[in-house]
């Protein structure tokens, strides 16, 4: 019976294609194209920048990669990512307290996905569904606090947390290196991570063993509600301003790094590491695209393209 | 030695269906007891009574002498009841240790962690109990069938299991893992576990078994010993004798030209090698256990699984590609699942009847709803089928009449061969005969039927000849006075 191991080893040491993840192999050929095209992509500040970039994209595909393994989806991601920022920046400007509209910005993100859990829990209304919906409402009430207007009377202190060091870290880097690895321990080392798997893989048997199911399907949606409203203390302030629109179609983003990092939207197959190259990816494609002049307009379909590929060197995987 | 758990007068009933009627059974430390029926007999229920997904509606339960009650798997579980499913209850991407421990992990020093050290050195102590090499660290989706099974026993051994029910055990397995499945299960009897094995395999009931019972439409037939027993004994008894008005057949079939014939049939879901052939005005049986293959048949003849040699042909045309194909020859299937395969169960009674037959009906692609609605009112009529109206969504009409909806789409269709895969599965007496009588109006006018059914006892009283499937394949054919529910089970059960 431990001929199974075996076999995977020999696997292993005969076929490298089929021990590198696509989306390690798309990272490379990325930045060496990029690499080639532009001599300023892989200076250091450039992909310091890149890392700055990707920081709230990585901090909504995070819990992402687990409402997905859920088999579940968050639609509402980015709209509440632009509520959140908007609640923020409100705050702000009223309180002039940064303490204050952070836990409000918080407390905001942590309400929807807490709304958005519960009726896909309690009355079993298809995820998609149902985020559908609060995206078209996060959307619709951050335009009517601001009026449709960006909120800029927000301070100077606020732009610290994107542009501010830390030990010679950049603010943002901490925030993702904590969050991942805070979501690393969430999925591989508690109870909670255990059930995210088997709630994908099979609700059933995890009733069966007694589990609260609905406890912990209501809590992903909650820790994702939680961590856009962490990633809008980022976007107020990246742009020092509320902006009604600031976030808009970033669900996409997210959906596509957690695709592309070998996540899949069945039984429960995921992957956190996959999940940062996935973030890595788009942000290398994105600020390479940039560099190169090519007008955003066209990104998104490049992303776009990014998945396919991604999709098509996993079966040629399965396939060889 | 005394029962460990003890059965009396178990009774279970369902709408229409006395599932499990006062039935009693018992169970000793360190045996296996081979309980034994036909599809639909209740073992089923029986497992499900005792693992607590359903309550007795009647009788006792008795654990080491002492009456107790079941209400949910939990309490299952107390008394040291496991119950294997033959569809497995496993995480696919979790660790075998992850499974074994589902909801039971151990705590780790800040509430809510994991202390995977420790639960890796449990599982590994679980699996070397059993002699079981696999690493803990393996996800199980990578696992084959028997080895996925090995965990779900340790998974029950885990839970200090006392009494392990396992639905036949061995049905996904080769006969290598077969072998180690064995070996496990005599560890198990000389540690005292005491199993209940659910089997149609003949020759493992008589190798492993040390005590049978049988079941029979719901109701306990007896005990037998593997050593005094023979093979033909226990078929006597899973038939029994029933008859059945049901099935009252008024006529005598005259088979005409071959409508269907199959040669050589190879799926790609493991049929092989499948001949039959079905002649207009005559009702043909496809037999055979659950598993067996019937349906497979069925979809790789009519289009819907690709099929990867041999050939099908309909009226002496080749019959090549999609059900589309199938469809223009005239050939037709009523799907074993009426809910997710026969019926968009949202939408009216009359657009499910029309939605085969809208090309027949509309060659110009333009619908007049006018037509349509009285084809199908007429059709409503002549299947009587029971509703207060053609506008109201098929999901609220009984089984019986939704099967009649199935048949009604096919009969706009003017097909002339009709391959029914179980058409009265769930269905009430009442409507069953109704279908029959509507099976025979079909045979009478012409028609070629292939029925796939698992009651033998509509098999033997409705088919003028009989295909016995088993493991994939045909393992026999019946015709005239040789049709008879002994001879049925026989070809449809391994080694007799």
């Amino acid at each position: 019976m431990s001929n199974m191991h075996i076999l995977s080893k020999n696997l292993g040491y005969r076929n490298y294609f089929q021990r590198i993840p696509g989306v390690a192999m798309m990272l490379l050929v990325g930045m060496i194209f990029f690499g080639i095209l532009s001599k300023d992509f892989l200076s250091v500040s450039n992909l310091t920048n890149i890392g700055l970039q990707s920081s709230i994209l990585l901090l909504i595909s995070l819990p992402m990669t687990l409402v997905i393994m859920t088999e579940g989806i968050d639609m509402s991601i980015g709209a509440l990512l632009t509520l959140c920022g908007v609640v923020m920046a409100y705050t702000l400007s009223v309180t002039h307290s940064l303490p204050i509209a952070i836990c409000l910005a918080m407390c905001c993100g942590l309400l929807i996905g807490l709304i958005n859990g519960s009726i896909i829990v309690y009355w079993k209304v298809p995820p998609f569904v149902v985020t559908l919906g609060t995206l078209g409402i996060c959307q619709s009430l951050a335009l009517v606090v601001t009026d449709g207007q960006s909120i800029t009377d927000v301070g100077e202190i606020v732009q610290l947390a994107y542009n501010g060091k830390v030990g010679g870290v950049a603010i943002p880097l901490i925030f993702s290196v904590i969050a991942y690895f805070v979501t690393y321990f969430l999925l591989y080392q508690t109870r909670f991570g255990i059930y995210v798997c088997a709630i994908g893989g099979n609700r059933e048997s995890l009733n069966l063993a007694g589990v609260r199911t609905n406890f912990y399907h209501l809590a992903v949606y909650a820790f994702s509600g939680l961590m856009a409203g962490v990633a809008s203390i980022l976007l107020t302030a990246r742009m020092s301003a509320g902006h009604p629109t600031a976030a808009i179609g970033m669900e996409f983003d997210a959906i596509a790094a957690v695709v592309v990092g070998g996540t899949s939207f069945e039984k429960g197959n995921g992957w956190l590491l996959g999940t940062l190259l996935g973030v890595l990816t788009v942000g290398v494609l994105r600020n390479g695209l940039n560099l190169l002049g090519v007008p955003s307009s066209v990104q998104v379909a490049s992303i776009g393209l990014l998945v396919l590929v991604a999709l098509l060197i996993d079966s040629m995987k399965m396939k060889s | 030695m005394k029962p460990i758990l003890e059965l009396k007068n178990i009774s279970k009933n369902f709408p229409g269906i006395k599932a499990l009627d006062q039935v009693s059974f018992s169970i000793i430390p360190g045996e296996v007891h081979m309980l034994l029926g036909e599809n639909g007999a209740g073992k089923s229920t029986l497992m499900k009574i005792l693992c607590g997904a359903y309550q007795a509606d009647a009788g006792e339960l008795y654990y080491q002498g002492e009456q107790i009650e079941i209400h949910s798997p939990s309490d299952a579980k107390k008394f040291g009841i496991a119950v294997i499913f033959q569809e497995f209850s496993l995480v696919p991407y979790l660790n075998i240790a992850q499974n074994i421990f589902l909801g039971r992990e151990f705590s780790g020093w800040i509430p809510g962690t994991i202390d995977h050290s420790k639960m890796h050195a449990e599982a590994r102590r679980l699996l070397d109990s059993l002699s079981v090499e696999y690493d803990t660290y393996t996800l199980v989706h990578t696992l084959g069938v028997a080895q996925q099974q090995m965990v779900e026993i340790a998974k029950a051994l885990s839970q200090n299991a006392k009494i392990l029910v396992m639905d036949e055990p061995t049905a996904a397995l080769s006969d290598r893992e077969t072998t180690l499945l064995f070996e496990m299960i005599h560890k198990l009897k000389a540690q005292g576990v005491a199993i209940v094995y659910i089997s149609h395999r003949m020759a493992e009931v008589f190798s492993m078994g040390d005590r049978i019972s049988v079941l029979r439409d719901g109701q306990y037939v007896g005990s037998a010993d593997p050593q005094k027993t023979t093979p033909d004994e226990l078929v006597q008894m899973m038939v029994g004798r029933t008859v059945d008005m049901v099935y009252q057949k008024n006529f005598i079939s005259k088979p005409g030209a071959i409508a269907l014939r199959v040669e050589n049939l190879c799926s790609s879901n493991g049929i092989r090698d499948i001949h039959l052939e079905v002649r207009c005005g005559e009702i043909v049986g496809l037999a055979g256990l659950v598993g067996s293959g019937r349906t497979e048949v069925a979809r790789a003849i009519f289009g819907a699984d690709p099929v990867t040699s041999g050939r099908v042909e309909v009226f002496g045309n080749n019959r090549v590609g999609e059900p589309f194909h199938s469809v223009e020859l005239g050939l037709s299937l009523i799907p074993e699942n009426r809910k997710s395969e026969g019926l968009a169960l949202i939408r009216t009674v009359e657009e499910n009847i029309v939605l085969a037959g809208l090309k027949k009906l509309f060659p110009s692609n333009w619908i007049r709803l006018s037509r349509s609605e009285q084809v199908a009112n007429d059709l409503i009529t002549r299947l009587r089928i029971a509703t207060p109206s053609g506008k109201r969504p098929a999901l609220v009409l009984s089984g019986g009449n939704q099967q009649k909806i199935v048949i009604g789409k096919w009969l706009s269709t003017e097909s002339k061969i009709f391959i029914f895969d179980e058409p009265t599965r769930g269905i009430d007496v009442g409507s069953k005969s109704e279908i029959f009588s509507l099976i025979y109006k079909l045979v009478q006018d012409g028609a070629a039927v292939l029925l796939i059914s698992s009651e033998l006892s509509e098999i033997v009283r409705v088919c003028d000849r009989v295909y016995v499937m088993r493991e994939g394949t045909i393992s026999g054919e019946l015709s005239g006075d040789l049709i008879n529910e002994a001879n049925v089970l026989k070809l449809g059960m391994a080694d007799v």
